[in-house]
């Protein structure tokens, strides 16, 4: 395997852009990317796109306004992690030598999917459970219920993140939300599923992100930024449930946890190495069944890390300095990209006002899926980046 | 009589003129799945028997959503329903808010779940909670 370097990142601001199309959206994050990098686009070897609701060919069609052509060209699906599964392929192409240099886009218009398909809660076609009125927020509504239980969570501890998060993205130029909330204020929003209201959802968003990866060898030859430390992508892991049956317990998803392990492994380092973490805050409560699952404290702990404050800015290890999916929105195929590249960013400090100082090593996480008869979240998408 | 139709092709057969849950029991690995697919989701073993699930299991988790989804109306109880064989499924609850309880007992009917606009009937499966008696003698 070789060495998998960051050579640029681009996004737009996550948020409803209901004038943009999804091409409109994604040729700016490519073209943002490219910019960044300082590199022709005609120097792409290959490109990823992951998109949920996807329009045909949604890569290619994008990639054209880019002058980018006659190249291999993957559109990727794999629900919200769809943008970490194109992260991933072409980081495994570059690692494994089939190209020097390529482009993963994540994209997604969740305006243009409400005006074909309607508003309102979102179930999984020809599934179905989905057709019994399973959705994700009642899928992590179940999941809160869990952590009440077993870990003795309090509405303010469910809250938390939703808190913790909104006041972080105040200070990130690309966050759809620049608003503080309170636990008061989150318990008055609309309900959505008990104990899930309005104010503990990400939003519905558009939105596009794009990362360019390269081999060391192109990262030598055509890096230009002097003053950025080289980073690497140094465990890239992709991985899917097994079915489920009684014992499953969503607070201790094996795809999740065997993922992370699997990608600590291949970058060499454990869970207190890192410096920060971008995860999928889809729904607040889910924030704190992850610092177990990601290894972040033990198995249990969950409440009690969130309550010591290590996960905010200034502590042990930041969760969430972007805002996370509650504040910075969550373009769905996009948003697996977009924690890549801002842990790129944390890396580089080049994160402005939610810098987390110092930061040398981060992980990006997703989660993607609920579906019938498998362990669900179904897909853990986990990617490791070290300076 | 409307037209009936089921929600979902697999989930539900017909015997004796009432609708039952089949899954699929298979003998090599011993774990019985719902519905039935082409091979054991567990072992991928094509060395299995249809069998009806059991009918009464307990809530493991439960969620109240508070907005329509599809056609349903709030509040709309979803639960994951562990069986005694060890499978989990999920299905709305039809019981009182109140009397939610993670682990309550509950067993499995069948009826119309919604009606479509040219009165076409949709059959499906939900739970109730089984009743308990409390007090007096057995």
């Amino acid at each position: 395997m070789r060495d998998v370097y960051v050579l640029g990142i681009g996004q737009t601001v996550f948020g409803k852009h209901t004038d943009l199309s999804v091409n409109d959206l994604g040729a700016a994050a490519g073209l943002a990317a490219v910019k960044d990098a300082e590199i022709s686009p005609k120097e792409f070897q290959t490109a990823y796109c992951g998109a949920m609701h996807n329009i045909p060919v949604v890569g290619e069609s994008i990639l054209r306004r880019l002058g980018v052509d006659r190249i291999p060209i993957f559109n990727v699906e794999n629900a919200c992690a769809s943008g970490s599964s194109a992260v991933h392929l072409l980081y495994r192409d570059i690692a494994l030598g089939a190209c020097e240099v390529g482009i993963a886009l994540g994209v997604e218009s969740l305006s243009a999917y409400a005006r074909k398909f309607g508003k309102g809660l979102i179930g999984f076609e020809e599934d179905h459970e989905a057709k019994l009125a399973l959705t994700m927020p009642s899928f992590f509504a179940m999941l809160c219920n869990r952590l009440m239980q077993e870990r003795g969570a309090t509405i303010e501890d469910i809250c938390y993140a939703s808190i913790k998060n909104h006041k972080a993205g105040i200070s990130n130029p690309y966050s759809q939300y620049k608003k503080e909330v309170t636990v008061e204020e989150i318990m008055a929003s609309p309900m959505i599923a008990d104990p899930i209201t309005v104010l503990q959802c990400c939003p519905q968003s558009d939105g596009a992100a794009a990362i360019i990866l390269c081999s060391e060898d192109f990262y030598k030859k055509h890096n230009k930024k002097e003053n950025r430390a080289p980073v690497r992508v140094a465990g890239s892991v992709i991985s899917v449930s097994g079915a489920q049956d009684s014992s499953y317990d969503p607070l201790a998803l094996k795809s999740l946890i065997d993922g992370a392990k699997a990608a600590y492994e291949m970058a060499g380092i454990g869970p207190e190495d890192l410096n920060v973490v971008e995860l999928h805050d889809a729904f607040s409560g889910e924030e704190l069944a992850a610092y177990e699952m990601l290894g972040l404290c033990k198995p249990g702990e969950g409440v009690t890390l969130a309550r010591s404050g290590a996960a905010e800015m200034g502590g042990r290890c930041p969760v969430n300095p972007s805002g996370g999916l509650q504040s910075m929105g969550h373009p769905l195929g996009a948003s697996g990209v977009r924690v890549v590249a801002d842990i790129a960013r944390q890396l580089w400090g080049e994160a402005g006002g939610y810098q987390v100082e110092g930061a040398q090593v981060g992980l990006a996480q997703m989660l993607g899926g609920v579906l019938s008869n498998i362990e669900s979240p179904v897909v853990a998408g986990i990617q490791i980046l070290v300076k | 009589m409307n037209n009936q139709i089921i929600f979902y092709p697999g989930t539900l057969d017909e015997k004796d003129g009432k609708f039952i849950q089949m899954g699929n029991k298979c003998k090599s690995c011993g774990k019985t799945s719902f519905p039935a697919v082409e091979l054991c989701p567990f072992c991928c073993s094509d060395n299995g028997e249809k069998v009806p699930l059991s009918t009464v299991g307990t809530v493991f988790s439960f969620s109240v959503t508070r907005v329509p989804v599809g056609p349903y109306k709030p509040p709309i109880i979803g639960a994951y329903i562990d069986l005694p064989e060890g499978t989990r499924v999920f299905g709305q609850l039809q019981a009182n808010e109140e009397e939610l309880k993670t682990g309550m007992k509950v067993k499995v009917e069948t009826g119309v779940l919604w009606t479509e606009k040219d009165g076409t009937e949709v059959l499906g499966y939900y739970y109730v909670p089984v009743e308990t008696k409390h007090g007096g003698a057995e």
